[in-house]
């Protein structure tokens, strides 16, 4: 997938957000997602998955990417839709490269505390991609019956 | 989320009540690494009543576990409910922790 900058289409109009580097601001934006998906009738998983995602993709980004610096800010964009969530996460840090973060699920690894933020991402969204030289993130969930 | 200790044989037991997100990932830190600092190093972590994890509560869980069996004891996992129990699973977590079905088996369990 390569990711876009999110635009207002015919599906429905984005969510934008923009938070202070505080971890405890990050569940406005998991509150209104999982709000406006149990409106939409998704279901337990489907909200579970989301919710671990863009949890992760938050602390990465505030940890991780502003490296919790509070003159640095979030940007997060979603829009939950009938057939899908989808979500963008943006930071002000200096960038990594996602394809060098080791597989936290090799042997040498399992005892390694930390790592496992990204792949918990993609093992519960169905489409994670980076861009901006790792300052965004965009992922999107679809709804399954 | 709730922290609620108690014992179970020779064992400390931590059950995790309700969402182990962020935001709660220092309470159960000060829970298991200050349980391990004052000498109880055979814990059981009962996950019977935990909804979420997230990636930095697992850190917790995994730095409790070395500590731990650094110094001669262990982390055990008891009762993990399905999605917590999906997460341990993909992350392969359930290959580094022992889990059990409730705490009485991981507390029971000879080392």
């Amino acid at each position: 997938m390569s990711p876009k900058a999110p635009q207002t289409d015919s599906a429905g109009p984005w969510i934008r957000k923009v938070l202070p580097t505080e971890l405890e601001r990050i569940r406005e934006p998991e509150h209104e997602v999982l709000a406006r998906m149990r409106d939409l009738g998704y279901d337990e998983d489907h909200r579970f998955a989301v919710r671990l995602a863009l949890e992760e993709a938050l602390v990465n980004a505030m940890k991780h990417g502003n490296k919790m610096d509070p003159s640095r800010r979030v940007r997060v964009e979603y829009r939950v839709l009938p057939a899908q969530v989808e979500i963008h996460v943006a930071d002000e840090g200096e960038g990594f490269d996602p394809g060098r973060v080791p597989d936290p699920t090799c042997d040498e690894n399992l005892s390694k505390p930390c790592g496992r933020g990204i792949m918990l991402m993609r093992c519960y969204m169905d489409e994670v991609a980076y861009a901006g030289n790792g300052r965004e993130v965009h992922m999107v969930k679809y709804r399954r019956t | 989320m709730k922290i609620v200790t108690g014992t179970e044989g020779d064992c400390r037991v931590v059950a995790i009540h309700g969402s182990a997100d962020v935001n709660a990932s220092e309470m159960l830190r000060e829970a298991l690494l200050g349980a391990i600092e004052s000498g109880a190093t055979r814990l059981v972590c009962d996950l019977g009543r935990t909804d979420f994890i997230c990636s930095d509560s697992l850190s917790v869980l995994i730095t409790a576990y070395l500590k731990a069996r650094g110094r001669g004891g262990f982390v055990r996992l008891a009762n993990p409910q399905v999605r917590v129990r999906e997460i341990l699973s993909e992350m392969r977590l359930d290959r580094l922790f022992e889990v059990f079905p409730d705490v009485k088996c991981a507390a029971a369990v000879a080392r």
